[in-house]
């Protein structure tokens, strides 16, 4: 295909003769990249061309393609590779071309710059990643304390225990969490269920803010939380890490470890991966709070393969959790929960400390098996396939009358299996197009125990989707466009709540659309606009619940008769990344049409067995969701960089009064408060590292250097004035201004094998030891958020 | 197109040896027990020369945690009654148990409106209140409510708020005639 004979003129920018018309944008370049000194072929190394900003890598025998350059412009060629000095040349083609290049080695290790270019582009969406620091850091607490610093991304808890994120004032079943491919299909109908991912399986986690239901299905109405692991790895041997950290509050400790072994000789790669964890009771600054502990064991298996034109992956991944529930925030009844709301201390607290986790406690199992396949016919065109089995266990232990003699007995358990089946056909740029079409099947199956507050329910979905995307250099737009069908089609049954005989076929079909551009002012500034609609069913618990939520301490009904919600999505993101200075700013509108949300009318109690309870009701309005997001970042010396964030957001509800027509403006209710962060930060070698994936080298190890540096950061939170009309049940806690300091520093210890990188961090949170309540801890009703907490952590890694 | 041969004899053992965590994880699904009070009667028998003697039955058949039924204690003024609790779960009396644990439970009682004092509560292991059992004194005709609560593991049982939880509560209305 590629075997005409090569043209090349370096560095001869003038030699480029005769008019430009009539221009073939068709030619591919195909190059051999090999060691200078030695004549080996030099796999995995990164060529990219500037002009296009396209790129490949290297394969085994060091070839590469790079299709769709234009004939007769000079294209700047730059080669990386880990071991080798980079490497440029300018080339210019006239027709399909294969070129030898040779790299000379070198040792100095520091001045590569590795990029990777992932086959899909950006989305046109905002999207962030966590920083590298952060993530380390966060790791030993949970997915959403790794994201919650990120602009526009806020936390709804119950508890330090239990976090979910929430992406521009939304959560749940609105969001999706993508982990190695695989969307997460786990039970995240619930306030108090968070997602079951371990963040230690991630090597780079980021969030999609926006409509993202083409991309990730019905239900990616916000946007998309998508954690990469780090890549098999590619060279022969073995490698890893181990990980080991403490926390002061709670006196927990963590550790986490990974090893990877790649076959000698031949292309399979394994990695085992686990981490476990333990934590006691937490403390606020002025008690304890009672059965606050958690445990938790993880395990993940991942082996690759590659055969021809064939590349394989199978992984499994176990998540296992058992965590307290604050013992004061269990309440019977409506006059318990009066107490306790008007008690100033958290009422039938254990104020102690201790590891022991008792009722009420749930405790939580996820399971993946995943096994994908890629099949490249050429250069262009990929077919891939996706199988994933999904299995969630919950199991609520509440405290009860016979507690004593009830063993290990759960009141209620909630299960879950899933399959879904993936085929997708994806191609490189075409007359630079680039994109792909695929169908997705889902099959679930959920049952729930008698009295089990939501019925059971056997569920069927089918999406097709298409996307593409042009970019033409130099043209400074890029275009995206995408549409994507759902259908679902769920079966719901009882096993006994509220809802006796339910028996129920309920289908539920919709059209995902989403329309972008990027507009690049310069290569350091980019404007990108998208709009998208996407949209969600109702989920089975707002159509059917009927029952005491005991987590929540309410009465929940759910109302037949729901429809689907559409979200009409549009946001602006401004990026700004120079060397000394970097800001992005996101300004969205969000408007629901049919918005499900819990409402409580004025003095609704229901009489349950265990007293009155306040009733809530689902039901549905249009609403608008709009805000803006930004963080700005400047270094006025090399060493030091201020930085500051900001998170707002308004929602509100088209309301009617009763027996009128005309509708008016009502905040909805669990709407994230304005949050600002501003810090600074001390660099010590002036240098900080590209957080946009450069992270990760193209053979798969992670770069051995770490940076040193202390950062102190504030977060303040104003107070929530935007509520709902009919007041709360407990009004928005005040303002409060926490404070956080982190610190890294990497060390190098000598060892026969070389020397192993030894990264250790300090990350303190709450450092003055504030008392506040968040507006969305759902606990703030009965206490006050944790008090410090010191977190120290070594990591070390070997087999580079 | 995707169930390609596997070329890897240890690739096979990798998949099964994780397969079987997978499933040994999954721990067999021991049953759960929704320890739910689906009846209380209360029984009221008239002392001296009274005959009364009725049960009042408050119900939640369906299970969803909210009462179905609950009946007006229509008693007869000035007399004094014997009063027991019965507890029913799913049907089965469970009396015995909650006698077994009495240092764990108390019944609280709480009369509004009606001429109607509540006394003399049966005592647990210890001599502190526990109350399945009572004594109800009836006065002039009159109409009001009884709160009957049964509360789960209180802090201190002589206490105006015993703390705890709620294991029932139930507000019947009550006439006297």
């Amino acid at each position: 295909m590629f075997n005409s004979k090569a043209i090349l003129i370096g560095l001869c920018l003038l030699c480029a003769t005769g008019p430009l018309l009539a221009q073939d944008c068709h030619l591919a370049l195909r190059g051999h990249v090999t060691d200078a000194d030695t004549k080996e072929a030099l796999p995995y190394a990164t060529v990219f061309v500037r002009e296009t900003g396209k790129g490949a890598v290297t394969d085994e025998n060091g070839w590469f393609a790079i299709p769709d350059l234009c004939e007769r412009t000079p294209y700047t060629v730059e080669i990386h590779h880990v071991e080798c000095a980079h490497f440029t040349q300018v080339v210019q083609l006239t027709e399909n071309a294969e070129m030898e290049f040779h790299l000379v080695h070198t040792a100095i290790l520091n001045e590569v710059v590795i990029r990777e270019k992932a086959v899909a582009p950006p989305p046109t969406q905002a999207e962030i990643a966590v920083e590298q620091n952060d993530l380390e850091a966060a790791k030993g607490l949970n997915l959403g304390e790794t994201l919650k610093k990120l602009p526009g991304v806020t936390l709804l808890s119950s508890g330090a225990t239990i976090a979910k994120p929430v992406i521009q004032g939304l959560h749940s079943n609105r969001i999706a969490i993508v982990a190695d491919g695989v969307t997460l299909q786990s039970q995240q109908w619930g306030n108090d269920h968070a997602p079951e991912i371990d963040p230690f399986t991630a090597d780079k986690i980021s969030v999609v803010k926006g409509a993202a239901g083409v991309r990730y299905g019905a239900g990616a109405m916000a946007g998309a939380v998508v954690l990469e692991p780090a890549p098999l790895r590619e060279k022969d041997g073995i490698g890893g890490w181990l990980s080991l950290g403490g926390f002061s509050n709670g006196w927990g400790g963590v550790a986490s470890g990974a090893a990877d072994w790649h076959l000698p000789g031949r292309s399979l790669t394994f990695r085992l991966q686990g981490t476990a964890k333990r934590s006691g009771n937490l403390r606020a600054p002025d008690y304890w709070l009672g059965n606050t502990g958690a445990s938790e064991l993880n395990f993940s298996a991942m082996a690759g393969w590659k055969k021809g034109r064939w590349r394989h992956t199978v992984s499994v991944t176990q998540f296992g959790q058992r965590f307290g529930i604050l013992r004061a925030a269990h309440t019977g009844s409506l006059s318990d929960l009066e107490a306790a709301i008007s008690s100033d201390t958290p009422r039938n607290n254990l104020n102690y400390f201790s590891y022991k986790i008792d009722r009420p406690y749930q405790r939580v199992q996820h399971n993946v098996l995943k096994y994908k396949a890629e099949f490249r016919f050429n250069d262009i065109w990929k077919l891939s396939g996706q199988y994933n089995f999904q299995y969630n266990q919950r199991r609520e232990y509440d405290r009860g009358r016979n507690n004593t003699t009830q063993g290990d007995k759960a009141q209620v358990a909630f299960q879950l299996w899933s399959n879904t089946l993936d085929l997708a056909l994806e191609h490189l740029p075409i007359r630079h197009w680039q994109g792909g079409v695929g169908v997705q099947a889902v099959q679930q199956l959920n049952y729930v125990s008698k009295g089990g507050y939501i019925p059971d329910y056997l569920g069927w979905g089918g999406s097709v989707w298409a996307t593409e995307r042009w970019r033409r250099f130099p043209v400074p737009w890029e275009f995206e466009i995408g549409a994507r069908y759902d259908f679902r089609r769920n079966h719901v049954t009882t096993t006994g709540n509220g809802n006796n005989d339910l028996d129920e076929q309920l289908t539920f079909g919709n059209v995902s659309g989403t329309l972008g551009a990027i507009y690049h002012f310069s290569n350091d500034f980019s404007a990108k606009l998208n709009t998208g609609l996407a949209w969600r069913p109702p989920h089975v618990n707002e159509l059917f619940a009927r029952g005491v939520h005991h987590g929540a301490g309410t009465y929940e009904q759910g109302n037949p008769d729901l429809e689907s919600e559409k979200a009409w999505n549009s946001n602006l993101t401004l990026d700004w990344k120079t060397s000394f200075a970097s800001a992005m700013v996101t300004v969205y509108r969000n408007s629901v049409q049919d918005f499900i949300y819990l409402n409580q009318p004025r003095d609704s109690i229901v009489l349950t067995v265990r007293g009155p309870f306040p009733a809530y009701f689902y039901q549905q309005d249009d609403a608008v969701l709009q805000g803006l997001d930004a963080s700005v970042s400047v270094s006025f010396i090399p060493q030091l960089a201020l930085e500051t964030r900001a998170s707002i957001l308004r929602g509100y509800r088209l309301a009617r009064r009763n027996g009128e027509n005309s509708t008016y403006h009502d905040w909805l209710p669990l709407m994230p408060a304005d949050r600002f962060q501003y810090g600074i930060r001390w660099t010590v070698d002036g240098r900080r590292r590209k957080v946009d994936g450069g992270r990760r080298s193209a053979d798969g190890e992670r770069e051995a250097e770490g940076e040193t540096f202390v950062r102190l950061l504030a977060t303040t939170v104003v107070r929530q004035s935007h509520i709902p009309e009919e007041g709360l049940t407990k009004a928005p806690p005040p303002a409060f201004t926490t404070l956080g300091l982190e610190a890294a520093h990497t060390f190098y210890l000598s060892s026969p094998s070389g020397d192993l990188p030894i990264e250790i961090g300090l990350n303190v949170q709450n450092l003055t030891n504030v008392r506040y309540r968040e507006y969305l801890d759902f606990f703030r009703f009965y206490t006050d958020s944790p008090g410090v907490n010191v977190g120290l952590r070594a990591k070390v890694s070997f087999g580079h | 197109m995707f169930n390609t041969k596997l070329h890897f004899p240890n690739l096979l053992l990798l998949l099964a040896a994780s397969i079987t965590l997978l499933f040994s994880a999954c721990k067999k699904d021991e049953a759960t027990e929704q320890e739910l009070i689906t009846k209380v009667v209360v029984h009221l028998t008239g002392t001296g020369s009274s005959l009364f003697n009725e049960e009042f039955e408050a119900e939640d058949p369906d299970g969803d945690g909210v009462w179905n039924t609950i009946p007006s204690l229509d008693i007869p003024a000035n007399t004094v009654f014997d009063v027991h609790i019965h507890v029913y779960d799913s049907n089965e009396e469970i009396d015995d148990e909650i006698e077994a644990e009495s240092n764990e439970h108390l019944f609280t009682y709480k009369v509004t409106g009606a001429n109607l004092t509540v006394g003399d509560l049966s005592t647990d292991d210890n001599g502190a209140p526990f109350g399945i059992d009572s004594r109800w004194t009836s006065a002039a005709a009159s109409a009001g409510t009884v709160r009957i609560q049964l509360i789960h593991e209180p802090i201190d049982k002589n206490a105006a708020d015993p703390g705890g939880e709620v294991d029932f509560e139930v507000t019947f209305p009550v006439q006297i005639q």
